[in-house]
């Protein structure tokens, strides 16, 4: 077993990070999607409960990260500044920097909707869409560079591989969806519009349900083809196909945070999907799809982060 | 080790990482022939930069092999290197780590490197370490201090049995050279593809798998606190 470097700070961040920045995407291509809000008060709600949470997550992540800084550690509070006065091509840099302007930019974006009768066509609009404009390629990128950054050394076999940053973008978005449905659950109050809180609840549980049917396949590429491989990056995957991460991989991430809340959804979805019955998840239900979800986000992140450490290059 | 020559920061893009056209290209080959295990380089490191307690630069493992009577002992002393293409560079957000363009060196200008470990992880030979005093991270480094006065790395002016061959390889005339012309050499993890300028004299490989391969008893013995070779 080898030495772990990163522990829980960089767990939280890349958990913490990517549901901000997921929450983010979806709040502004919806937003977007729909008009600038115009289309329907659903939409218009989504986005805005999406603004309002996405920098919190990704402030917090980042806060985290500086405790897990070797200079933070000696008393040296602001040597972390070095990042900002130079720029190349470690992801870690492209990342810092990708950081700093979304929290920037989601900022301004959550402003613009925070007034309590903020609604489409406010004196805010203009600022908004070119706000909703930046986020969608920021929060990607936030998203993706953190797989990036764990994908981009051979000496790390668990982690080196293309389609991790992939997984990461899917399981942001995934918790993204489950974050804003989770807030709407929780303090969405009632509305007088119900045809249109339906049909958002329905079009955030449908795109939900579809990005961890992806996600699914993306672990299943993920673990085949490095099981397919032989060597270190074989050797590194056993961590999770009968070693010791496995059950936490499999029952933790797989089970909670993947199959059990697909099949709660396909449940409530197909019946509008296939017979435009009326979609009716019970509160309850909501509720605990969107927990299991969040929970399944942070697992992954626990056991790649840990599985890339207790695995190495095999051989000398 | 504060001479400011040494200290350069190279801040600004990722430039060209292999020039092959540096004055001086320094490379050192270790003839594990001649190692007898004693660590007295090892000892030799650690007190010329105080390395912390639990920590190291460079140290030496044994691999011991076979059933009784036929049985071997072999060393294989470890140590940063230098590769020509590093991946601890490459991954650096700082520009802390850096390869020096008048020698090939890697080296780490302490004050800039903000401790976030990432070369830790990249570094596929496990030579970096955060350093407890500094917060940043550190690892062996040729002994620049004193190869910039013309005097040998530490760990090879301590070497009894000359195991250590350390020089510029751009100088056709220098021990090192002589050594790689002439012997059959391998470096260590070369998939890794970072092509190091450590080159090994009879390195044996044996570990725990070869062990299983073979059934040829085998036991590693990293001789640090880092029980598990890295
Ligand atoms: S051995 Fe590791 S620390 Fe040294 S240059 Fe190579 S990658 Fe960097
Ligand atoms: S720990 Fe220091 S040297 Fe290593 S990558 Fe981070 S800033 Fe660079």
């Amino acid at each position: 077993m080898l030495e772990i470097h990163w522990g829980l700070p960089v767990i939280i961040y890349l958990f913490l990070g990517g549901l901000g920045a997921g929450a983010g995407v979806v709040s502004a291509s919806v937003f977007l999607r729909s008009h600038a809000g115009d289309a329907s008060e659903g939409a218009f709600d989504i986005a805005r409960w999406g603004a309002l949470i996405a920098p919190i997550p990704v402030i917090v992540g980042v806060g985290a990260l500086v405790f897990e800084l070797g200079s933070f550690a000696v008393g040296d509070m602001f040597r972390w500044i070095n990042l900002f006065l130079t720029i190349n091509l470690s992801p870690m840099s492209i990342g810092s920097w990708l950081l700093a302007l979304f929290v920037i930019v989601s900022l301004v974006y959550a402003y613009t909707f925070l007034g309590s009768n903020s609604r489409p066509g406010d004196e805010h609009h203009g600022l908004r869409k070119k706000m909703a404009w930046l986020m969608v390629p920021l929060g990607v990128g936030v998203a993706l560079y953190t797989g990036i950054l764990l994908g981009a050394m051979p000496s790390r076999p668990f982690w080196n591989s293309p389609i991790l940053a992939m997984l990461f973008l899917i399981s942001a978005l995934s918790t993204g969806v489950a974050s804003i449905l989770l807030m709407r659950c929780i303090f969405g109050g009632s509305s007088s519009d119900a045809k249109g809180v339906e049909d958002s609840k329905y079009l955030l549980s449908s795109t939900d349900m579809l990005l961890i049917s992806f996600e699914v396949l993306v672990v299943f590429l993920f673990i085949m083809y490095a099981h397919l491989t032989v060597g270190g990056v074989e050797h590194a995957i056993d961590v999770v196909l009968g070693g010791s991460l496995t059950s936490l991989f499999w029952l933790g991430f797989v089970v909670i945070g993947l199959i059990i809340p697909i099949l709660i959804e396909l449940k409530y979805v197909l019946p509008r999907l296939l017979k435009q019955e009326h979609y009716a998840m019970p509160h309850a239900m909501e509720l605990a799809v969107c927990m299991l979800v969040i929970v399944g986000g942070f697992m992954l992140r626990y056991v790649v982060v840990i599985a890339g450490q207790v695995t190495g290059p095999i051989g000398i | 080790m504060k001479d400011p020559a040494t200290q350069v920061s190279r801040r600004g893009l990722m430039k060209n990482l292999i020039a092959s056209d540096r004055p001086k290209r320094y490379a050192m080959v270790i003839d594990t022939r001649r190692c007898i295990g004693c660590q007295a380089c090892t000892v030799a490191c650690k007190s010329e930069f105080s390395v912390p307690l639990g920590e190291s630069r460079s140290w030496v493992e044994s691999i011991e092999k076979g059933n009784f009577p036929d049985v071997g002992r072999n060393f294989l002393p470890r140590l940063c290197n230098q590769c020509e293409k590093p991946s601890c560079v490459s991954v650096c957000p700082t520009g802390a780590t850096y390869k020096r363009d008048e020698d090939g060196v890697v080296a780490i200008d302490e004050e800039i490197c903000i401790g976030c470990k990432y070369c830790m992880h990249a570094c596929p030979y496990g030579m970096r370490y955060l350093h407890p005093n500094t917060g940043s991270v550190d690892k062996c480094d040729f002994c620049l201090h004193r190869v910039e006065q013309g005097v040998a790395p530490a760990c090879v002016n301590t070497c009894q049995g000359y195991a250590r061959i350390f020089g510029d390889i751009n100088d056709p005339s220098s021990a090192v050279s002589k050594m790689l012309e002439t012997n059959a050499v391998s470096v260590l993890r070369p998939a890794m593809g970072t092509e190091p300028m450590v080159f090994y004299i009879a390195a044996d490989s044996s570990d725990e798998r070869y062990a299983e391969r073979t059934g040829v008893y085998v036991r590693v013995e990293t001789n640090r606190r880092q029980q598990k070779r890295v």
